[in-house]
């Protein structure tokens, strides 16, 4: 491209000359974090919701196509270490009459180059800027291949692009179109930055500062077809979310557990699954004393006396569960933390009381509402009374399920305390029903298991357990309390500040709350497991002076089983898809920061039918 | 959901093997010498894809990746083995020690 002389004129005196010598690096006007990424951008343009998650919330997720994308920009991403001259400040006069004798216009390339512009208020990393003169064209790569579409590319791309132009343009290039590189076409397409795009982007920009301003997150899509190829789509929830936004939840208030729901859904189609259905790491439990645990490239190798225990991926471990001493190498946990894997400490006798964990969530907004709401009592009142409810109404399904008298008084008494439950008016009193619907329960659920007199099932007790049963159960809490308050945490969530249980030093009172509705299904239901099944018998327990423990092996049976509960893959009651207990206590944990954040009205409670 | 790879390779030169090899066994099972069975998400072959890259050398190694379907599917038995196998269980469950 050769550039005529006016086109350099009109250059310098349209744009701001103050800011033209400020390359590579971000300028100290405007403080970094208020300067709009591109990439972000981008975002917005494909989905405003996903742009708030992302950039306000500080969400982030990969997932392939995030991958490869920024796989195809390994060439790229290489920054040269060539130097590479801002255009040149000089006076229009002069410049007209002879190029400069140092500066050929020969093409330069340069790789991978941050800038920013105060003016538009951006910040962009460049792919490849091609340099003639002071005319430079932003090269941006794009995995895949040249959509179908009359533009040459879709809107998020030509937007992102564009404003990379802008940004350009404002450091004093000259800068009238950009190029499009798709990798797998090995294409270029030419995106002119026309009055219509430059307009469109500068809007996009005001737009997304004035959402993130007025801190509201834009709703879900609906029934989108970018959902399911959106990296976010398991935090957004969009399916779920424009479901529950409609109507309050009045079926939670019914007192005949075989009625459906009766909610009527914003879109007449059922929630889409879109995340799925199980996991593929799952966690890993040590508890031979004395086992030490290193990292070797990308594995993970568990060693006892010298002697190697097991050797697993990092790819199958989504958490690591500590009892008592067990080693861990500084290498291993620093890797872990990295990859977001927590490391969850017991003490040897199985009570959960700590967490290594990476850096803590972004989503600051989470934890205001969260705050705010642990304060006002009527908002906790709310979630505090679906928690509850929900409780009572699954022991009851647990009890029906189990108990041979399907009319035994116990049923209606749970069922009343339900009813009563979301009926009440002060935290004093839903303290009192939750404690006399739990103590109708036990007297039935402890008759559910064999009756053996080693076993001595007598009634709940706890610190420390008196009997095989409560040991089991204690320990199983134990397990759920640590599994929400990884849940929570990853959510963005202070597992420590409940809505019902009061804070009281080292518990994860937001964990025990949410446990609520979870004991009887995945603590009490793997209790009757384990011991209807003879996965534990009186060999699997000690006695010390009145306190019952488990042995090793006692504990390793109740794990597993813990374990086969949380992978059980159940219909959901509410979006009617398959998917395992461990995914919907995240969807659960969503959906409580989904309310508290204002958009959905009610928390749902997980009641099983 | 995870589907099983096989994933076989070349590498003419012991010094980029010796980092090879701790690579790959992060992502697979060694089968034999130089060759692994993998089982692995999309995602994960990528990742795999990425930190191989670049440590190939890629006028003399060689690297093939098989796609054998979808674990519980053709995965497994297409394959015959003779000799010591290397036992996966299809029903993944926590690891408890
Ligand atoms: S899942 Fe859909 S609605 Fe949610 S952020 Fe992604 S594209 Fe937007």
């Amino acid at each position: 491209m050769i550039q005529g002389p006016d086109a350099r004129a009109s250059m310098s005196s349209s744009s701001s000359p103050t800011t033209s010598v400020s390359t590579l690096q971000t300028s100290d006007k405007i403080p970094d974090d208020a300067l709009l990424p591109v990439r972000m951008l981008n975002e917005f343009t494909y989905c405003p919701r996903l742009g708030y998650l992302e950039w306000v919330q500080g969400e982030w997720a990969e997932n392939l196509e995030t991958r490869q994308g920024s796989f195809g920009h390994r060439v790229v991403d290489k920054a040269d270490r060539k130097q590479v001259k801002p255009p040149a400040k000089v006076e229009p006069k002069q410049q007209a009459n002879s190029p400069q004798p140092d500066e050929p216009d020969e093409q330069i390339h340069a790789r991978s180059i941050m800038l920013s512009s105060d003016k538009e208020g951006l910040i962009a990393k460049l792919d490849l800027v091609e340099l003639e003169g002071d005319v430079a064209t932003p090269v941006d790569y794009k995995r895949g291949k040249v959509p179908d579409v009359p533009e040459g590319a879709y809107e998020p791309e030509r937007v992102q692009l564009c404003a990379q132009g802008l940004v350009l343009r404002d450091n004093g290039y000259q800068c009238d179109e950009g190029v499009l590189y798709f990798i797998a076409s090995k294409r270029r397409v030419v995106i002119p930055f026309d009055e219509e795009l430059v307009t469109r982007t500068r809007q996009l920009v005001t737009d997304f500062r004035a959402t993130a301003d007025a801190g509201i997150i834009p709703p879900p899509l609906e029934d989108s077809p970018k959902c399911p190829r959106c990296s976010l789509v398991g935090i957004c929830l969009p399916d779920e979310t424009n479901l529950l936004q409609l109507e309050p939840l009045t079926d939670q208030d019914n007192s005949d557990p075989t009625r459906l729901p009766t909610r009527l859904p914003k879109s007449t189609d059922p929630p889409r699954r879109l995340l799925p259905a199980k996991n593929n790491a799952l966690p890993l439990y040590i508890s031979e004393q004395g086992a030490f645990i290193g990292k070797s490239a990308e594995r993970l190798t568990i060693k006892l006396k010298k002697e190697q225990l097991a050797s697993v991926r990092m790819l199958d471990v989504s958490q690591i569960c500590l009892f008592g001493s067990v080693m861990l190498s500084a290498q291993a946990i620093s890797e872990l933390s990295r990859r977001g894997i927590p490391i969850c400490h017991f003490s040897y006798g199985g009570w959960f009381h700590s967490i290594t964990a990476g850096l803590i969530h972004k989503n600051i907004e989470l934890r205001i509402q969260q705050y705010s709401a642990a304060q006002d009592d009527e908002r906790s009142l709310k979630v505090a009374k679906q928690l509850i409810a929900g409780k009572i109404k699954n022991c009851r399904t647990l009890l029906r399920r189990h108990i041979h008298d399907k009319k035994s008084p116990v049923l209606t008494k749970l069922t009343d305390y339900h009813q009563r439950a979301l009926r009440v008016t002060s935290k004093e009193s839903l303290l009192g029903l939750e404690g006399m619907a739990a103590k109708e329960y036990f007297a039935d659920f402890f008759q559910l298991f064999p009756n053996h007199p080693a076993l001595a099932v007598n009634g709940r007790n706890r610190r420390p357990p008196r009997a095989p049963v409560n040991a089991v159960l204690s320990f199983l809490y134990s397990l759920l309390s640590k599994e929400l308050t990884v849940v929570l945490q990853a959510v963005g969530f202070d597992p420590m500040l409940g809505v019902f249980h009061t804070p009281r030093y080292g518990r994860p009172s937001l964990a025990l709350d949410l446990a609520e509705e979870f004991r009887p299904l995945l603590a009490d239901s793997a209790a009757l497991m384990v011991f209807n099944n003879g996965e534990v018998n009186a060999d699997s327990f000690i006695q010390r002076a009145g306190a019952v423990a488990m042995t090793p092996a006692g504990r390793k049976s109740v794990i597993a089983a813990y374990e086969r509960r949380m992978e059980t893959e159940i219909t959901h009651p509410i979006f009617g898809y398959k998917i395992c207990y461990r995914r919907i206590l995240e969807v659960q944990a969503r959906l409580l920061a989904r309310h508290l954040l204002g958009e959905i009205p009610e928390y749902p409670s997980f009641v099983t039918r | 959901m995870r589907s099983v790879y096989l994933v076989a390779y070349d590498i003419s030169c012991p010094k980029r093997y010796r980092k090879i090899y701790p690579i790959m066994r992060g992502y697979g099972e060694a089968l034999q010498y130089s060759v692994f069975r993998s089982e692995l998400t999309d995602t994960e072959l990528h990742s795999l894809k990425e930190l191989l890259w670049p440590l190939l050398n890629h006028d003399e190694d060689r690297v093939m990746i098989v796609d054998l379907g979808p674990i519980e599917g053709r995965g497994d038995n297409c394959v015959e083995f003779w000799g010591d196998p290397i036992v996966t269980p299809h029903e993944r469950s926590a690891t408890i020690i």
